[in-house]
């Protein structure tokens, strides 16, 4: 940081101390005309409220401002919730790359990663529904004998072996766009194969480059993450994600206090707020502290893999080493450290 | 979706308030969506299944925990075990693992790490009829005599877990019972050389011929584990016959199971009929009567 800009941010401090003064005098005031009790509750809600309203960009902070910060959410999320909250603020492992391998082959489409998620990561539960792992139903190909001579361009003579199989008014390969809403009596259904997207946890991710305040920054351990109390719901990395990870609150959440899971992460699950975005964040709350992820854990069918990527006896470089394996839209220039692999 | 869980509370109500008729199925599904009305009556799903329903049975207890959380969270929909409060509940150490050789390149980190299973045996239906002997109580020599030999006859028993022995379908009819059940102690399993291996360790039976996906096994990269992700971290392995029935392997690959439901739909949309037909134009005519939105 220059010297000129630090200036600049130590003009905007003040004004804002001198803002949050006045604000919390006339807070101070109401309360006082409301109660006449000195300390009331409303107060100090207001306080926390106000603190954590000017409080800085998480990246930015001292860990003593970090500490406050968990604090506060600690204190806020334990009266709201009416049991005990914990906010961990614990950063990435040190020489540790997350990776997460899917085997597509597997997925039986039971969506049993989702509701596990949902679980854990403290989604708002309905109006809006949010989760952060989406399964889609593909048809199977049906690229055919029959579609051999139909590729562009007309002429197979001239086509010099490109074969596309397919033309304007009849594509061969998948022919449905995918289904999310699909609702079997059981499933794996036949002639279908299930494809499921969540957060890629990206090298080079769209959202960050498009993040007006950089709230939403990739932390040393791979994941992408976003602090909720930074963001101002533009929505443009909703927009520039190529993966459809990121989901936006457009109303309060709707999480029951009995269904909220008190362990948290103030980067991960902590409960967010209304205009906030969020995603996948590999559960950074369990497996920051050595645990798998949700998702993996419920998969019946072992489908999902995942573990350090720069330790070449780790279960996700053994895939790498051994299995086919491709990256959703490898072409973005993304470099996901989600991969799917096939046996 | 919305309007059939409507139906649904409104005939779990039905059932409630009658009490008269429903089987204990509805009378269950009353239950589920109970909270959605009132989260006082709320009853957590306590028989649940992990992988498949009939493999792996649990039972939900409360306060498992350090930080008082249950030993499992399970989907009122499915029953199906969504969340792990502790994930190395009720489990022993999973024992040897031999090398393949000096220079064994899919060993491991169990050689360093603790690796633990869910037995199978208290799962097995016939093996916790006597609770002592287990299937010995009937196959001692005596009750049921010892088979002589190997070869395919018709069972008087068992016909639940094999429907016709003539025709058991694992390795296209190549292998019968006694391949794999130890003739003589019934309590356990055998493997080609005569080694006797434990119902609780059947990877050490099954991998002698399915070698490629028991080395994948071995890595980590074939089969489920949970519990710890790190290098020397503790796991739960789960064990070749919590997903596969060896009797029926070649009938009936995988039980189906029931899905969780689809994500609500988007506000304004009456439902997904557009995902479900080819070419992006209207819908067919059987189905439902709007035009689907034009696609690019």
């Amino acid at each position: 940081m220059s010297t000129e800009e630090k200036k600049e941010t130590e003009g905007t401090d003040i004004s804002r101390r001198q803002f949050f003064k006045e604000a919390g005098a006339i807070s101070a005031a109401v309360a006082a005309a409301a109660a006449s009790s000195v300390i009331a509750p409303e107060e100090a809600e207001a306080r926390t409220t106000f603190a954590e309203m000017f409080q800085k960009n998480y990246r930015l902070m001292t860990d003593e401002e970090k500490k406050e910060a968990i604090a506060r959410l600690e204190q806020r999320h334990s009266e709201e919730y009416g049991k005990k909250v914990t906010v961990d603020g614990s950063p990435a492992i040190k020489d540790v790359l997350f990776g997460y391998a899917l085997n597509i082959q597997k997925c039986i489409g039971c969506r049993r990663c989702v509701h596990a998620c949902v679980k854990e990561n403290n989604q708002s539960r309905h109006d809006p529904e949010i989760q952060w792992i989406r399964v889609i139903k593909m048809e199977k190909g049906n690229f055919t004998v029959d579609d051999m001579n139909k590729g562009y361009p007309a002429n197979a003579n001239e086509s010099f072996g490109i074969q596309v199989g397919g033309n304007a008014y009849k594509n061969s390969g998948v022919a449905l766009e995918g289904q999310h809403y699909y609702q079997p009596e059981t499933v794996p259904e036949k002639d279908a194969f299930y494809f499921p997207i969540q957060c890629h946890q990206c090298e080079k991710p769209p959202c960050v480059k498009v993040c007006p305040v950089r709230t939403t920054y990739r932390d040393p351990d791979g994941i992408v993450v976003i602090d909720y109390n930074w963001c101002i719901g533009c929505r443009m990395c909703v927009a520039a994600c190529p993966y459809w990870a990121r989901r936006f609150n457009w109303g309060d959440p709707n999480l029951p206090a009995e269904e909220m899971n008190p362990n948290t992460h103030y980067l991960g699950n902590r409960p967010r707020m209304r205009g906030v975005v969020e995603k996948c964040t590999f559960c950074l709350q369990r497996t920051r502290k050595g645990r798998y992820t949700a998702c993996l854990e419920v998969c019946p069918v072992g489908a999902r893999k995942f573990g350090n990527l720069l330790d070449p006896e780790s279960e996700v470089s053994k895939i790498l080493d051994r299995k086919k394996v491709f990256r959703l839209k490898a072409d973005m220039n993304t470099y996901p450290k989600f991969f799917y692999f096939i046996d | 979706m919305k309007t059939r869980r409507i139906i649904k509370v409104t005939f779990g109500a039905l059932v409630v308030g009658t009490m008269i008729f429903g089987s204990g199925r509805f009378q269950t599904q009353a239950q589920q969506e109970q909270p959605v009305q009132s989260a006082a009556a709320t009853a957590p799903v306590t028989d649940c299944f992990e992988s498949r329903e009939g493999y792996t049975a649990v039972t939900r207890v409360e306060n498992v925990t350090p930080d008082g959380n249950p030993n499992v969270k399970c989907s009122p929909t499915t029953n199906g075990v969504l969340w792990w409060g502790d994930p190395f509940d009720g489990t022993v150490p999973m024992g040897d693992m031999p090398a393949f050789g000096p220079d064994d390149k899919t060993r491991g980190d169990y050689e360093t790490e603790e690796a633990v299973v869910k037995p199978r045996e208290p799962m097995l239906m016939y093996f916790n009829m006597e609770p002592t002997q287990n299937c010995a109580f009937c196959h001692n020599g005596q009750t049921v005599p010892f088979p002589t030999d190997k070869n395919p006859r018709l069972l008087a028993a068992h016909q639940d877990i094999v429907e016709n022995s003539m025709q058991l379908m694992h390795g296209r009819a190549a292998f019968w019972c006694l391949d794999c059940h130890n003739a003589t102690n019934r309590n356990k399993l055998i493997d080609h050389k005569g080694n006797e291996v434990s119902f609780n360790q059947p990877q050490q039976l099954c991998g002698k011929c399915h070698g490629e996906v028991y080395i994948d096994w071995r890595m980590g990269i074939h089969g489920k584990r949970i519990g710890s992700w790190t290098k020397g971290g503790k796991k739960r392995w789960w064990v070749c016959t919590e997903c596969h029935n060896p009797h029926t392997v070649q009938v009936n690959r995988f039980q189906a199971i029931k899905p969780e439901l689809a994500p609500a739909l988007p506000k304004g949309m009456k439902d997904a009929a557009h995902e479900q037909h080819h070419g992006g134009g209207p819908a067919p005519a059987a189905g439902h009567g709007e035009a689907a939105p034009a696609k690019h």
